[in-house]
């Protein structure tokens, strides 16, 4: 095919991008090569000068014409540019959720510490050129920590997973004009700690055949083995035929431009242009081309030429390209509470109102945006109104939005509560919690004559969420967690008795003395007395301390007082006064009290 | 509330000292001296004067101010004989027993044996069932113990938070929830957070009662609207 043989002028442009973390643009760098080659076997080309015109802008190449000199036969010259650009052909982003589970708008960036996080990755290539893309190869970095890595789908090409290089590897595919491919992998993600992780790199090289970045469109100027020559011969007495004759000798194609022949008039005078011709045509190797004209003249016509030709030339262009993504880093969620009762322990059988303050504490790596408290009070224990819970973000007391409820929603010290803390959307009212920073809340609640001999557990589940919400991180006591300190008060109530002889006949004065010599506060205390059969209840004094007087079964009545409340130190002293006949039988007053 | 005969003014003096106005009887509590400070000035004209126990903090200058304004100095034993050495005429004084009334027109006072603590002895301490009008105020001067104040009924109820060998905040609360009054005032602080704790307890677990906390100086009005509606105004 010697004779399809032209001058190939190639451009052979490059552009490397670099990407960040979320796909978005760092840089792109573009270069290219300008190279003439000169694909003939035998027929040196010179004169050589590629013309660029006003094709240069996007280029830094400061001149119109570049001259190449001469090339041999199977020769290049080359010629190094760069270009101006704002984006890769290729558009590539990453998506890396950390949760790809649950779905939202926006993916999950973030680890929960020591869960399995449910990872996925989608790789999309998008072709911005309206010329095909070939030769893709993707390379994604597997990070350590994550196993059970799976190919999920892939919309065109191979992806495979190597364990040894832990790398996925996309390749044997072509994206179409305008088009995208997509590669989604689905992983198993583990951290162990708060560090940052990496969620590894991205590399993807692509080549667009007969495209091109800077908008270069070259010509050529030459000169190669050409013969030419004015043949003159007389075909009449004193009539001329002049022939011009052009021929290829080289083994390329060759365009001839124009073909001018001027005749010099035998008396002088100006030269008359006898031959004008612009064939334009491509002359194949050893192809012949004349023109001719007749002249009449005594002598052997004068003429001259003035021919333009040049090796036919193509252009070949293509683009290669690479992008380098960096690495995504993955914070790490986690979160540690406390819980305080003030004071750690009531005593048994009060009322004591008892302060709670629960912080959570961000001690990972990452913002949270939402954080839950669920606290659990057991029975005897009268909860707080929704009303009064005092919040502080960052040690500053919080205004913004909380949900705070209760179930269920009453104060009745006889059930168990469970009090439910929720503040939403920390990025809109102040800004999400930072690491190390901390959310505070407090309370009262009223502990309700808590019994000694009774475990009051206080369990507590903190929770925690990034925005968008994906897994939540959690921090709990165990359910037995968190036991309000009942303090053991002794209770002890005495009673004594003293029978004495009262001023009339038969009657008799029945002095007990009813005491709280424990250390706490005794309630429902009843002193019974017995009066003996033949003697009757005549008056207690002081009045209002009169007993509840009922006969029993076995002969007399039995004297009954109660009293609510004694505290330590009370004492009470009753005199009753009981008349009859007999022996006055002395029997042992019974107390009873909580 | 103004121009109702049946207004009650309380006023606060600070600490545990607190003047009882009910038309133009002016019942004096506790005028105590604290850190060498009066709490009420000794041309303070009352009709009572009365201290609820022999400690200076409560007895302070009552003595003065029951001669200047020839009030009766009322107090248990101790309290009347320290009144006594200040110069109280035992004619203006009259002492209170437990559960002995004490009554003048319009006021009614029975006193109950309670108990503070003094440098970790028990004193005795009266508190008072002040029937006033138709207001009817506990006064619980310096207690540690409740005695029978959680049985009775009560329209205001004035208990120390201060600790310190009379009631902390939980037991004034505690009182407060079993005894219910409509109104709880707590005195005798020694940190601005206790009253404050005992305002917040008693709003979330009083079930009804109404906390004040009453400044130096501010006047509590109370009365009965119309015979059946409690009212109340803090100036």
């Amino acid at each position: 095919m010697s004779e399809n043989r032209k001058v190939v002028i190639d451009l052979e442009e490059t552009e490397k991008s670099e990407l960040g973390e979320t796909s978005e643009l760092k840089n792109i760098e573009a270069s290219g090569v300008l190279s003439v080659n000169n694909v003939s076997e035998k027929s040196r080309i010179w004169n050589v000068k590629v013309l660029l015109n006003e094709s240069r802008d996007k280029t830094d190449i400061g001149e119109e014409i570049l001259t190449a000199g001469e090339v041999d036969a199977g020769g290049k010259w080359e010629s190094e540019y760069g270009i101006s650009v704002k984006a890769p052909i290729v558009t590539f982003t990453e998506v890396f959720d950390t949760c790809g589970t649950v779905e939202t708008e926006d993916p999950h960036w973030a680890y929960v510490l020591g869960k399995e996080n449910p990872v996925k990755i989608t790789l999309t290539i998008k072709n911005e050129t309206s010329g095909e893309l070939d030769n893709i190869i993707l390379n994604k970095t597997i990070p350590p920590e994550l196993s059970n890595i799976e190919v999920v789908s892939t919309k065109s090409g191979v992806a495979e997973y190597d364990e040894g290089t832990k790398q996925i590897v996309w390749k044997d595919f072509v994206i179409y004009p305008k088009e995208s491919s997509e590669l989604v992998i689905s992983a198993t993600g583990t951290v162990e700690d708060i560090e940052p992780k990496s969620a590894g790199e991205v590399v993807i090289t692509y080549r667009g055949e007969g495209q091109q970045r800077s908008v270069l469109d070259p010509d050529l100027s030459a000169l190669t083995e050409f013969l030419t020559g004015i043949e003159t011969a007389e075909t009449e007495p004193n009539t001329w035929e002049c022939t011009l004759e052009c021929s290829n000798e080289s083994d390329l194609i060759v365009r001839l431009d124009k073909a001018e022949v001027y005749l010099t008039p035998e008396d002088g005078g100006a030269k008359q242009k006898m031959i004008d011709e612009t064939p334009g045509i491509e002359m194949s190797p050893d192809q012949e081309w004349r023109s001719s004209f007749q002249v009449n003249s005594k002598s052997t016509p004068k003429c001259t030429q003035e021919l333009a030709y040049t090796p036919a030339k193509t252009v070949a262009k293509r683009v290669l390209g690479t992008i380098e993504k960096k690495a995504q880093v993955i914070p790490v969620y986690d979160i540690e509470y406390t819980k305080e009762f003030d004071p750690p322990s009531v005593a048994s059988f009060d009322k004591t109102p008892v302060e709670i303050t629960i912080e959570v504490k961000n001690t990972g790596t990452a913002k949270l945006n939402e954080i839950t408290i669920e606290d659990n009070l057991p029975d005897d224990i009268m909860p707080p109104t929704s009303e009064h819970i005092s919040v502080w973000v960052r040690g500053k007391k919080f205004s913004g939005p909380f949900e705070f409820t209760i179930d269920p929603e009453d104060q009745d010290p006889e059930k168990p509560h469970k009090m439910t803390f929720r503040v939403e959307d920390l990025k809109d009212a102040g800004g999400e919690l930072e690491p190390g920073e901390s959310l505070k809340i407090n309370y009262a609640v009223m502990a309700w004559r808590n019994r000694p001999e009774k475990e009051y557990p206080s369990p507590i589940v903190c929770t925690a969420n990034t925005y968008p919400a994906g897994m939540p991180v959690v921090d709990e006591s165990p359910e037995d967690g968190h036991k309000l300190g009942v303090i053991y008060k002794k209770r002890a109530i005495s009673t004594k008795k003293a029978i004495n002889k009262g001023s009339g006949a038969g009657e008799y004065v029945v002095v007990l003395v009813v005491a709280n010599n424990g250390e706490v506060t005794a309630e429902n205390i009843e002193v019974t007395d017995w009066i003996p059969a033949g003697f009757e209840y005549v008056s207690t004094d002081p009045e209002d301390e009169a007993p509840e007087v009922f006969p029993v079964a076995e002969g007399g009545n039995y004297m009954v007082w109660t009293w609510q409340r004694m505290n330590p130190g009370d004492k009470k002293k009753i005199k009753v006064t009981v008349q009859g006949e007999g022996e006055y039988e002395r029997r042992e007053p019974e107390v009873t009290s909580i | 509330m103004t121009g109702c005969d049946s207004l009650l003014k309380i006023t606060y003096y600070g600490k545990t000292s607190f003047a009882l106005e009910f038309n133009e009887t002016v019942i004096l509590l506790n005028p105590g001296i604290w850190d060498g400070e009066k709490i009420v000035p000794d041309d303070f004209m009352a009709r009572v004067v009365i201290s609820t126990n022999q400690a200076d903090d409560a007895v302070g200058n009552a003595a003065a101010i029951a001669v200047n304004s020839k009030a009766w100095f009322l107090g248990n034993k101790g309290a009347g004989e320290k009144a006594t050495e200040q110069g109280v005429k035992p004619w203006l004084l009259h002492e209170l027993k437990p559960e002995v009334p004490y009554e003048i027109p319009d006021v009614k006072i029975v006193p109950y044996a309670l108990t503070r603590l003094e440098g970790g002895e028990r004193m005795e301490n009266l508190g008072l069932y002040i029937e006033i009008g138709d207001m009817k105020v506990g006064y619980l001067g310096d207690t540690i113990i409740r005695g029978p104040f959680e049985h009775l009924d009560m329209d205001v109820l004035i208990t120390p938070v201060g600790g310190d060998g009379v009631f902390p905040v939980k037991d004034a609360v505690s009182l407060c929830i079993d005894a219910k009054p409509r109104v709880g005032i707590p005195m005798r602080w020694t940190s601005n957070e206790e009253p404050q704790k005992f305002a917040k307890y008693i709003e979330q677990f009083g079930q009804g009662v109404i906390p004040v906390v009453m400044e130096p100086s501010q006047v509590l009005e109370v009365q009965w609207a119309a015979g059946n509606e409690f009212r109340y105004e803090l100036n």
